[in-house]
């Protein structure tokens, strides 16, 4: 049921079959994609679009970088199988913005977004991290720094799927001991293609200890709630490893408390 | 200008997509840690507060945090729970859910660690406890792949110019790559050499001699830098606002010269500093990659440092403490560091071979201006007294010059096994010439001759049913069909371990197992924490093995120390166990090679074997 692929073997031929999604490949190594159908516009990109899109951003670099308005700052990893919707998903959030146009990520990226939460200014760094295999090795660097995991799959793609019990031994293997993962099923608006049913994710995701998500970047379905709902797990995480490593303030144990105040954490399910 | 890129040029451009992201991660944690050392300097600030009234005698008398009188009925302040310190009632902050209250210092404390994301860290080493606590995956990527490509002599790209369009900010740089076609690796082989390269990148860099690089960077070169850094400053005065004007440029070898009094903020300081100096300035730009640990700086080589003088020095050992006394007496007759200016600020250094850990170096005080100092002073170190004869203390001199740059003037090695510290005469000074460095070739081979003994118990388990094959092992061994079964190991304990400097170690084992078709089996102990000998009694269960695989498997068993910060894990030494003909298996026809072959050839049986660390 839960269909843990055989470790990377899974990954693997998700990453060489690309899905229908992709239009254009950043490197000249892979399979050239099938005949891309859709309903979402293919636009064959040169990976210089790629390249004329983080130029853009580093226009803004001077904004988030110079931004210190805020009590703290939270590291988020985004992660999953190439195709899955992981850049999508950062900038609807980030910039609510969507584009159908696929273009792979090289290597790493990243944006910021501040957010209020329990009345407080979080500053999100958010990672985007390149699906593909070949940057394995500078993704997992980033591992070990992020608080929180959004670990991505695409409900239309069953090697997506499958590869996610990989992905999370990944994160066991490479980050601290208390990361939180959430797990997401992207393009839910994709219903009449859906291979993998929000049952079996929820399944998974129970299997793994993961909280549980579907979303589609395209209409901005749980996309926030997303990432507020793992900034309120890492909130927890964060109360409970100051209270258990502190035994002077063991007086004060029960109940989270970011500060002195503190709204429950638990105020939107999943889904 | 889209169109005009070339496919050929993709792997370039991949790596300046990945840089432009590096470039405004760094630029983000400049403001991050700015903000940190500012929350670190607050809290640091209260606490001072605190501190002066507990220095005035009667605490008990006093509110510890506004130093307010307290009274004998009324006002009589309570203990914190967090500090234990009494407090009056203005300097309670009651937390909203509990109704529990800290003192205002106690409180700021917890806030600043949830601000600084300090939790984090904390939490994070327990898993990693060699991580560098703030050190991102970023900057680190970025200083190694600085490094990397000053080897392949490729000028670092300049920080993304923020402001520029766009369209002429990347023709620039890919002008400014095309002139450095040797450097054609694609960013991911990059990368992978970088990731690789990061365990090796020791925290103890100040010990990183720069005198070298700046050495070899002549008048011609500086003007080319400071070039260069003015093409840059712009783009970065607009992102890091105040880190990197000019003068800035010297800071990162101030800070890091050893003598500087480390103050509670000036740490906090170093980790913008050396990011902004590697990103900026050329004094690592020259230094290969090996030059990065404290370990390898020993072994390099030094081409310009002159060899002069000797150096006084007197050993002692106290049996009871267990304390080795290297006492520095002087020096006579040095070289001068600095040749030109005829100037020498000498200081001696000393490691207790082979750890050549941070927590392994002892120096002395820099005495300016002389070329015969008198230091009197004496070092200390905690080692058992079996381990001695395994050590040797190493003495080297060096000179500190301007900008914290060093220049290595001479050392004597002591091997401690020949030391008779019962003679009284060997407790008094004697003058040792001092040397050059050590050939290289000493320390390519690090491992001492003996690195102690690993006891272990070791039993072949197979099924019942290949148990009438065992009185004739050596035929039937290859005819038995079963591949399950099992190869235990006990590791019992070690003995003469090359201890650290304080003489613990947190040892554990590692074993593996390599089966003729390269599939490997790893298993490891637990880490037994402080202690020279430990007693792991740790089994090892190696399953789904034939014997007959077994007969041509090779075992290696290696003793690791593993550190609670700074470097990660070291190797104690190993033992490796195997069939006659096995690459690199030691000593054959050792008692441990008789005693693998009776494990092998006598299943079910419990065999004892002590194998020789190397």
């Amino acid at each position: 049921m839960l269909g843990p692929a055989p470790p990377f073997a899974g990954r693997h031929r998700g990453l060489q079959a690309p899905s229908r999604r992709r239009a254009a490949t950043i490197r000249a190594g892979p399979p050239p994609p099938r005949s891309p159908p859709g309903r979402r516009r293919q636009v064959a990109t040169a990976r210089v679009q790629g390249k004329m899109a983080s130029a853009a951003d580093s226009r803004f670099g001077q904004k988030e970088s110079s931004d210190q308005n805020f009590d703290y700052m939270f590291k988020i990893l985004i992660i999953g199988n190439s195709s899955v919707g992981k850049t999508s998903f950062l900038f609807r959030y980030a910039d609510d913005s969507f584009t159908p146009a696929f273009v792979s990520t090289v290597g790493i990226d990243f944006k910021v977004k501040t957010v209020y939460r329990q009345d407080k200014r979080i500053k999100l760094q958010i990672w985007d991290t390149a699906g593909q295999e070949r940057y394995r090795t500078i993704t997992t660097a980033y591992y070990r720094g992020a608080m929180g995991f959004i670990l991505m799959y695409d409900i239309t793609n069953e090697e997506s799927f499958n590869a996610v019990q990989d992905w999370s031994t990944q994160i066991k293997t490479y980050s601290w001991d208390n990361a939180q993962v959430l797990l997401v099923g992207n393009k839910c608006d994709m219903e009449e293609e859906r291979v993998v049913s929000s049952e079996r994710g929820r399944q998974l995701a129970d299997h793994l200890g993961f909280e549980f998500f579907e979303a589609s970047a395209k209409d901005n379905t749980h996309v926030k709630q997303t990432f507020e709902r793992l900034v309120d797990v890492i909130c927890e995480k964060m109360s409970e490893s100051l209270d258990t490593a502190d035994p002077a303030v063991t007086g004060a144990k029960q109940g989270p408390q970011l500060t002195d105040q503190q709204a429950p954490p638990h105020q939107d399910c999943a889904c | 200008m889209a169109q005009e890129v070339h496919l050929n040029s993709l792997q370039e451009l991949e790596r300046e997509a990945v840089l432009q992201v590096l470039y405004r991660d760094q630029a983000v944690q400049n403001v991050e840690e700015e903000r940190v050392r500012k929350l670190k300097a607050r809290l640091q600030q209260l606490r001072w507060k605190g501190a002066k009234s507990a220095g005035q005698g009667c605490p008990e008398q006093r509110c510890a945090r506004c130093q307010r009188g307290l009274g004998r009925l009324l006002n009589r302040g309570a203990v914190c729970r967090g500090c234990s310190h009494r407090v009056c009632s203005d300097c309670r902050v009651f937390l909203r859910r509990t109704g529990a209250w800290k003192c205002t210092v106690c409180f700021e404390d917890r806030n600043v660690k949830i601000k600084t994301g300090e939790w984090f860290f904390e939490e994070r080493a327990k898993k990693f406890p060699a991580e560098g606590k703030h050190e991102t995956a970023g900057a680190r990527l970025l200083q190694s792949y600085q490094r990397l490509s000053s080897n392949i002599s490729v000028v670092p790209p300049t920080p993304p110019p923020v402001l520029e369009s766009q369209c002429s900010g990347i023709s620039g740089r890919l002008q400014e790559l095309g002139q450095f076609k040797g450097f054609n690796k694609s960013v991911e082989n990059l990368f992978l050499s970088v990731t690789t390269h990061m365990k090796k990148l020791s925290k103890s860099q100040n010990d990183m001699t720069s005198d070298k690089q700046l050495r070899t960077s002549g008048p011609r070169r500086r003007a080319a830098r400071s070039e260069r850094r003015s093409l840059s400053d712009t783009a970065i005065n607009v992102t890091t606002a105040r880190k990197t004007s000019a003068p800035d440029i010297l800071k990162p070898h101030v800070q890091e010269s050893p003598q500087r009094p480390a103050s509670p903020v000036s740490k906090q300081e170093d980790v913008p500093s050396s990011l902004s100096s590697s990103l900026l300035s050329t004094a690592l730009r020259h230094g290969s990659l090996v030059s990065i640990s404290s370990t390898c700086t020993e072994a390099g080589g030094f081409d310009k440092a002159s060899v002069a003088g000797d150096i006084e020095l007197a050993l002692r050992y106290q049996q009871d403490s267990g304390t080795l006394e290297v006492c520095i007496g002087a020096c006579r007759g040095l070289a001068f560091g600095e040749e030109r200016k005829r100037r020498c600020n000498p200081y001696v250094k000393t490691y207790l071979l082979p750890d050549r850990s941070c927590q392994g170096k002892r120096k002395t005080a820099v005495h300016k201006n002389t070329v015969d100092p008198a230091f009197h002073e004496t070092l200390k170190y905690q080692v058992e007294p079996d381990q001695l004869g395994t050590r040797r203390l190493q003495v080297s001199v060096w000179h500190v010059g301007a900008l914290a740059r060093r220049v290595f003037l001479g050392e004597v090695l002591l091997p401690l096994a020949a030391w008779d510290f019962r003679d009284h005469d060997s407790h008094s000074f004697r003058w040792y010439p001092l040397r050059a460095k050590a050939e290289k070739s000493e320390d390519s081979n690090p491992t001492p001759p003996n690195n102690g003994e690993l006891a272990v118990r070791a039993k072949l388990v197979l099924p019942g049913a290949s148990r009438k094959f065992q009185d004739a092992p050596e035929e039937t061994g290859q005819l038995s069909p079963s591949c399950d079964g099992q190869l235990c190991l006990v590791v019992l304990g070690a003995r003469n371990l090359p201890v650290r400097s304080d003489g613990t170690l947190n040892s554990f084992v590692k074993g593996c197992l390599t089966l003729p078709d390269q599939q490997k089996l790893r298993l490891r102990s637990p880490v037994l924490r402080k202690q020279a000998c430990p007693e792991w009694k740790h089994s090892f269960v190696f399953n789904g093995v034939s014997s007959a695989q077994l007969r041509l498997a090779s075992l290696e068993l290696t003793v690791w120390d593993q550190a609670l910060f700074g470097v990660g894990e070291r190797l104690l030494g190993g033992a490796r166990l195997g069939p006659k003909d096995a690459v690199g298996s030691l000593e054959p026809g050792s008692p441990s090679k008789v005693q693998w072959q009776k494990v092998l050839s006598s299943p079910n049986l419990w065999t004892d074997m002590t194998l020789a660390l190397h």
